[in-house]
């Protein structure tokens, strides 16, 4: 009896979602259609045909070439291969610096801009346009302040004092990884700022009034008040531009090429110069899918981390 | 924090801070036009000029000369228009439906929109370049249309379901006990009222797929079919660098973007905030 109660359930289930069909979830789902279609076509198949691809000894693929074996050839000659550890510390650190001096820059706009003053607007967009800048076109500015012998950067440098001689910013290992970091985080601080002002805006100004009341001060304030109120705003402005960052692909090409001698060929980079200049498809999308299941893993740790505090 | 700063002072303090940091971050796009400026024989010199006074538009005429740089502007363009027309006629009906009705299966959407921030550009670009090349797309600004779809399109759906989500629903349903049909509520009584966060999100897309470059410089390999990005990053690598021809071409490719974020200028918040701030 019971069981066949529970086979049935399946069913009633099945019969009572295509009722729904009728009515409103039908209009929902009709409008839903043209772009979950759209993104099956353009996206789907593409990383199921990546992931086949993987799996495969190709070179150049292509449609119509006959398919080899499944294999795990790419992912054993990618774990054992030097290149690829070094493209993965190479990821970590450009990461960890750029997201790091991007923050603080956005945290303190933020909160200089968040202040009443006249031209506030002004000073927000000047502020926020590097979001907009085409990455080629950060990287063909950057690269002139950089040159090593007519460049802003060493001029100023060598006025302070701080260097003795010019530094060849994009052909040393060392300074070649400090320029694609540079040019990331002035590219990738105005979105910290951005939904940092969004969260500073969004605290109720009574929050403040009370702490003023109890007379605690600026440090206090910020502490037990903007700091716990923006925590959510934060962690996912952060998990957003990690995800960016893990994955930028036209800085680093444009700027070194991931060169010098590798210095700066991070996952994306080498995923890229494997499948378009080396002609190992197969290889380079096992690169792509390792680089896929970090990002899934260490966003799912980092939601953990974070708390339920988005969506 | 709205705090108002009490003493002359500590108002000369604000405004002195805001020059400065603004005045740096923003200072490379200065840099950008001052170089473009600049006459040859003072591009190698050392102490740079801050201000030329010989400024000339030399350097923009000659790129234009000798690149093809109106034709790259004008794929870009072409790149642009259908790239969004496509994402945002889609996005329309999938955001209004996210924002309004809670069917089976949209609740994953979240999610799913944060997968597709984590998938790398320079693996889906592999698949995609085969089969551009087998539909003998290569070369054809279709290819990157179609590309630039898989970004732009997940961007204004939730971008679009976040401005829905601030139009109270009872205008709609007054509409419905007049009558009109769901669709008709959609296009008569809704859609009008949303029509500046659809335009704000026209102009996002627009920024985004005019920025592109990876999809272009793969699929996109004559000369004459670059889009400007593609030619912006050709620059890199030539024998001798004149840096006011770079700066010129770099800074026209950079002006369409201006215009449309002085447009931006009063959503700015709303737009990259989309779906992340309550």
């Amino acid at each position: 009896m019971s069981t066949s109660d529970q086979a049935l359930q399946p069913a009633a289930r099945a019969a009572g979602w295509l009722r729904s069909l009728r009515g409103p979830a039908a209009f929902a789902y009709l409008l839903l259609a043209p772009a979950v279609l759209t993104l099956a076509v353009v996206v789907l198949y593409p990383v199921m045909t990546a992931v086949d691809i993987s799996f495969r000894r190709v070179e150049i693929y292509s449609p119509s070439t006959a398919r080899g074996p499944l294999t795990l050839a790419n992912y054993v000659r990618l774990f054992e291969a030097p290149a690829f550890w070094q493209a993965t510390r190479v990821s970590i650190a450009y990461v960890i610096i750029s997201i790091s001096f991007a923050l603080l820059i956005g945290f303190g706009t933020a909160l200089l801009l968040n202040h009443r003053f006249r031209g506030r607007t002004l000073a927000r967009t000047l502020a926020v346009l590097p979001w907009a800048v085409p990455p080629v076109v950060a990287v063909n500015v950057w690269w002139w302040i950089l040159d090593p012998s007519y460049g802003l950067l060493n001029w100023i440098l060598l006025q302070l004092g701080v260097i003795a001689q010019p530094v060849n910013w994009i052909t040393q290992t060392g300074p070649a990884l400090a320029s694609v970091s540079l040019v990331t985080i002035w590219k990738g601080y105005p979105f910290f700022t951005v939904m940092l002002l969004a969260g500073l805006q969004a605290i109720p100004q009574d929050l403040y009034d009370a702490v003023a009341v109890d007379g605690a001060g600026r440090v206090g304030t910020f502490r037990h008040i903007t700091l716990p109120a923006l925590r959510g705003v934060l962690s996912l402005a952060t998990l957003l531009s990690v995800l960016w960052v893990f994955r930028e692909f036209t800085i680093i090409w444009v700027l070194t090429g991931g060169g010098p001698i590798r210095a700066t060929e991070t996952l994306a980079i080498m995923t890229y110069r494997e499948a378009f200049a080396n002609f190992r498809m197969g290889f380079a999308a096992a690169i792509g899918m390792v680089t896929l299941v970090i990002s899934i893993v260490a966003s799912i740790f980092f939601i953990r981390q974070a708390g339920k505090e988005f969506y | 924090m709205n705090v108002r700063a009490p003493h002359v002072l500590s108002r000369a303090l604000l405004y002195a801070a805001v020059v400065v940091v603004v005045g740096t971050l923003f200072f490379p796009v200065y840099w950008m036009f001052n170089t473009s400026l600049a006459p040859q024989d003072q591009l190698y010199v050392y102490p740079p000029k801050f201000i030329h006074p010989n400024a000339t538009f030399a350097a923009y005429a000659k790129i234009f000369r000798e690149r093809p740089i109106a034709r790259w502007l004008a794929n870009s363009f072409v790149v642009v228009v259908l790239t969004c027309g496509f994402s945002l006629a889609i996005s329309v009906l999938a955001g209004y439906s996210l924002s309004r009705f809670r069917v089976r299966g949209a609740g994953g959407l979240g999610y799913l929109m944060l997968a597709s921030r984590m998938l790398p550009t320079t693996l889906l670009v592999i698949p995609l370049f085969v089969f551009m090349s087998s539909l003998k797309l290569i070369d054809s600004l279709w290819s990157v249309v179609i590309a630039n779809v898989t970004f732009i399109l997940p961007f204004a759906t939730w971008m679009l379901k976040g401005y829905f989500d601030s139009i109270p629903r009872e205008l709609e349903e007054a509409a419905y006990i007049d009558g009109t049909s769901r669709l008709g509520a959609l296009i008569r009584v809704t859609l009008p009222l949303a029509a500046p966060g659809v335009a704000a999100t026209m102009l996002y897309s627009a920024i985004l797929a005019w920025d592109e470059y990876l999809f272009a410089r793969t699929f996109l390999n004559t000369t004459s079919a670059w889009t400007i990005t593609v030619g912006l990053g050709s620059f890199r690598g030539e024998y001798i660098t004149f840096w006011n021809e770079v700066m010129a071409a770099s800074l026209v490719g950079t002006l369409p973007i201006i215009v449309i974020f002085l447009l931006l200028e009063k959503q700015l918040v709303g737009g990259l905030t989309a779906g992340a701030v309550k």
